[in-house]
């Protein structure tokens, strides 16, 4: 009994592979956590949303305000020499400034306009304003009973609240106006800095749907996003956001139908965003997502008003920044990744079979070149003789073994394919052919990679160019190269492996509460119509389930 | 409440749990195992015996569960049988679970070696394998639930489509005469079939995590109901296929099976390569399942956090992997794990129940 139990008591060599098999993970544990807590520094973190709760008001205080600094900001002294004094020594020497002094005929009186080059009309300027200033405006219209503001007809009128607000705003393309007996600096005309039209969106073409896309303006992508349709639902909250330089934001949604709950949740979040600058919407992004270390995006990002508002209306909410053509969109799953508006425009059948298309291309990208290493290098008996034997035919000038041999043309097609985004557009097909078809061809004759080799890696490519989200395509052609050292390493097993460690990955993954693999798991069979499948419109009778809408339901009649 | 915080499951994820559970390395083996005990093609009549018996098992667990809403086993056996025999029972079934994880992935790798890597060493097939199990298992139980459900639909249409494929071998002949021998053979099948149910006990700490509580008499009998569709199909179409004799001569009959024949004009001429990539992933919730029951045993026997124990499960479960010797070895362990799965059914959750019955009458009594 006893002999057979230390017979059975595996030598050393097996103890130490153990100690190796505990400290790898407790190692990767132990990074992990240091990487979370480094990089969640002046970030959202879940740890953090309940400190956050108790800090909400003085955080909502800061991003209502201007800055940090106006809660010291200067306030206007209601002397009309002294705050021009003091506007022309805190901003004046910026050289596209114009102060503009003129009087007031009717009230004896004199004021001052003070704007930038370039941000406004100026022959509005000068015809109207002037003019309406100069010789039409009276003490009664200074002086208005109805509130701190005078009634004068301007569209866009505002008091300033201090000096420091009324400088940025100017400096911001705002037309200022200080008048003599006036308390505070007045605010008129918009900015209308340079911009450029609306075009089609870029990374989002359609051959059906709308050819709108969103534009670098705030106020007019709101105006987009209202001109879906006549709704009193569609509700839009400003902040301004920003240490430094700030920024206009906008949260979207439609006020009967969004979760309350995800709707704070984004709330809260956006309100911890500590950043001197929001360059673009992919810092919001950034900010505000829940794994930092997640391959996966869990905030989509769009140019088309459609598809935001087609979000809308499933309970999502939207996040719009100034600045930037690109809407972000609040909850995301995985399936958002692969569909597109189209699969809807389109009637239901070739729409359910585009989007099973773009799955199987989804995996391809991802696992064929995979596939091929752990067939050609591991199991060459698993796949049909005939075809093991002509590849490895066509192999056999090949010095490399399989995983070199992917690893280079596959490098070099993602090298060919960042460099054709900086080409010129004249350049752009020329080198194409050049990169594509003759550096491939070339190979192939030179011996250092299998046509075979270069079939799957061109499948590859224009799989991963079919997925509708640039981003999603990112992320699934760097998952793919870890794919091909799994492979590399265990054959179809490590390919296996890979594969159960994505799914434990994505299961874990959530999205502002919502896991990213719903419907699939946690299962949702209602909301497995809209997966694979694109079902009739007549039968997507209610919102998505895992929204938790206040409204689900899409037609009067269910 | 739109972000769930409560780390419970639903009742068809508890459904596919315990089925992941259940349904393993027996898909492989089974037709084997029970021919060779009962020596005649009844071998079916015995998975269907055993899979009502195993019903009834878990019909109990269910119900003692149920009296406990929200503990797992670890947690109210100590309150049935007292602190030290209850604790003493449940670090038995929570070794007991370390053992099941050992030889889950001890026969993974040996399939693995054989079929797919031949000339890895071993310790490169099963220690990547416990750290992919790690990963899941840090995420909860709603993790793991999570992945079984993505994977048990792929299991199933596979192997169906494999089955299917295979009835071209199918011959009725194969599994006739029923009962020659008469109800002998089939009661010397019981012992090794209702070793393929052994995991089942992780109904015991199921019921605890079940968001509701009260289906969990449904959703347990259907998530050992569909392991034993799945065992009785494997049974009848290898056996039906191979017949009884080659069946018992083959170290992996369903494999041999599915081998046995070529699909021309298809991408992959043999099915044997989708039947191992099912397989193996069934392996990996197989393994998930008791790596992160045994894990949750010693926390919650000891009081300690989940996370750490979870770390040192790996280097433990990695060395029960690794004592068997031989593939010899690897199907006594097996043997060994379903004699000390019968023991432990005794003792745990018929033992308690008695203990459990008796003390509430004699509350009632004296009340």
């Amino acid at each position: 009994m006893l002999s057979s139990i230390i017979a059975h008591i595996p030598d050393w060599l097996v103890f130490f592979q153990a100690a190796i098999a505990f400290l790898l993970p407790v190692g990767a544990n132990y990074l992990y956590n240091i990487l979370n807590a480094w990089g969640n520094t002046g970030r959202f973190t879940a740890a953090a949303a309940g400190r956050n709760a108790a800090h909400k008001d003085k955080t909502a205080l800061s991003a209502s305000q201007p800055s940090p600094s106006s809660a010291s900001g200067t306030p206007f002294s209601g002397n009309y020499a002294a705050d021009l004094q003091a506007i022309r020594s805190a901003i004046g020497s910026n050289s596209d400034l114009h102060f503009r002094e003129f009087p007031l005929t009717k009230l004896h009186t004199k004021g001052t306009l003070i704007y930038v080059d370039g941000m406004q009309n100026d022959r509005l300027l000068n015809l109207r304003i002037m003019e309406y200033l100069m010789f039409e405006a009276t003490a009664d219209t200074l002086a208005s009973p109805l509130n701190s503001v005078p009634a004068m007809p301007f569209s866009d009128l505002t008091a300033a609240a201090d000096l420091t607000a009324f400088n940025r705003s100017v400096l911001f393309g705002h037309a200022g106006l200080l008048i003599d007996g006036m308390p505070h600096g007045l605010l008129i005309e918009l900015p209308g800095g340079a911009n450029r039209s609306v075009t089609e969106p870029v990374s989002e073409a359609l051959l059906r749907g709308p050819r709108l896309g969103f534009s670098e303006v705030l106020s007019e992508n709101t105006s987009m996003l209202r001109c879906q349709g006549f709704s009193d639902g569609l509700e839009l909250k400003s902040y301004r956001i920003g240490n430094q330089m700030q920024k206009d934001l906008v949260i979207a949604y439609m006020k009967d139908i969004v979760n309350p709950e995800l709707l704070q949740e984004v709330e809260t979040r956006i309100s911890t965003i500590d950043s001197d600058f929001l360059a673009e919407s992919g810092y919001v992004e950034q900010l505000i997502e829940d794994n930092w270390l997640s391959p996966f995006q869990q905030v989509q990002n769009t140019e088309r008003p459609d598809r935001v508002i087609s979000a809308l209306m499933e309970g999502r909410i939207a996040i719009l920044l100034n600045g930037t053509p690109f809407a972000l969109i609040v909850p995301v799953t995985f399936s958002m990744l692969l569909q597109s508006p189209e699969d809807y425009y389109e009637r239901w059948l070739p729409g359910s079979l585009l989007r099973m298309l773009r799955f199987a291309a989804a995996f391809l990208a991802l696992m064929a070149p995979a596939l091929y290493i752990s067939f050609i290098s591991f199991h060459p008996g698993l796949i049909p003789t005939e075809l093991a034997i002509s590849i490895i035919e066509a192999r056999q000038g090949v010095p490399f073994p399989s995983i070199i041999e992917v690893l280079i043309l596959e490098v070099s097609i993602e090298i060919l394919r960042e460099a054709g985004i900086r080409l010129p557009k004249p350049v752009g097909p020329a080198m194409g052919i050049v990169g594509g078809l003759i550096i491939g061809d070339a190979a192939v004759n030179a011996g250092i990679v299998s046509p075979f080799l270069v079939i799957v890696v061109a499948v590859t490519a224009i799989s991963s160019f079919s997925i509708p989200m640039y981003s999603a395509g990112i992320t699934l052609r760097l998952l793919r190269f870890a794919g091909m050292l799994f492979a590399a390493f265990l054959g179809m097993f490590g390919t296996i492996l890979f594969f159960l460690l994505l799914c434990s990955h994505l299961t874990k993954l959530k999205s502002f509460g919502v896991p990213y693999l719903t419907p699939v798991s946690p299962f949702r069979l209602r909301d497995w119509k809209d997966l694979f499948f694109r079902a009739p419109l007549s039968l997507m009778k209610r919102r998505p389930a895992m929204l938790k809408t206040q409204n689900d339901r899409r037609k009067s009649k269910v | 409440m739109f972000t769930r915080t409560d780390d419970k499951i639903t009742a068809s994820q508890a459904a596919v749990f315990l089925n992941n559970s259940v349904l393993g390395a027996g898909i492989l083996t089974l037709p084997r195992g029970v021919s060779e005990a009962v020596k005649t093609p009844d071998s079916w009549i015995s998975i269907l015996l055993s899979g009502v018996i195993v019903m009834l098992v878990i019909l109990l667990m269910v119900k003692l569960s149920q009296q406990f809403p929200g503990q797992t086993v670890f947690q109210y056996a100590g309150r049935i049988s007292g602190k030290f025999i209850g604790g003493l029972l449940c670090l038995l079934l929570a070794i007991y679970f370390v053992v099941l994880a050992g030889f889950e992935i001890r026969s993974l790798a040996e399939v693995t070696l054989f079929f797919l890597l031949e000339g890895t060493p071993i310790w490169a097939v099963i220690v990547p394998f416990i750290w992919a199990g790690t990963y899941l298992v840090c995420g909860g139980i709603n993790s793991i639930a999570r992945v079984f459900q993505i994977i048990l639909p792929i299991s199933i249409v596979v192997l169906l489509i494999s089955y299917g494929v295979s009835l071209r071998l199918f011959n009725l002949d194969h599994l006739r005469p029923v009962l020659s021998d008469g109800i002998a053979p089939v009661l010397r099948g019981l012992k090794p079939t209702v070793l393929v149910y052994t995991g089942c006990e992780v109904t015991m700490t199921l019921v605890a995590f079940m968001q509701q509580p009260r289906q969990a008499v449904k959703a347990m009998l259907a998530g050992i109901g569909l392991p034993l569709c799945l065992y009785l199909l494997t049974v009848l179409v290898v056996i039906g296929g191979l017949s009884i004799d080659s069946a018992i001569t083959s170290t992996w009959p369903t494999i041999d099976l599915i081998r046995s024949f070529e699909i021309t004009g298809f991408f992959v001429e043999r099915l044997e390569f989708p039947l191992m990539v099912i397989w193996l992933m069934q392996m990996f919730c197989n393994f998930c399942s008791f790596f992160f029951q045994a894990s949750l045993g010693f926390s919650q026997i000891f009081r300690l956090k989940l996370k750490p124990v979870i770390f040192v499960m790996v280097p433990l479960i990695f060395l029960a992997s690794m004592v068997p010797k031989s593939v010899g070895d690897v199907f006594a362990l097996g043997d060994a794990i379903g004699n000390m799965g019968i023991a432990l059914f005794i003792l745990i959750p018929l033992l308690h129940s008695g203990i459990w019955l008796l003390r509430k009458k004699g509350v009632k009594q004296n009340g």
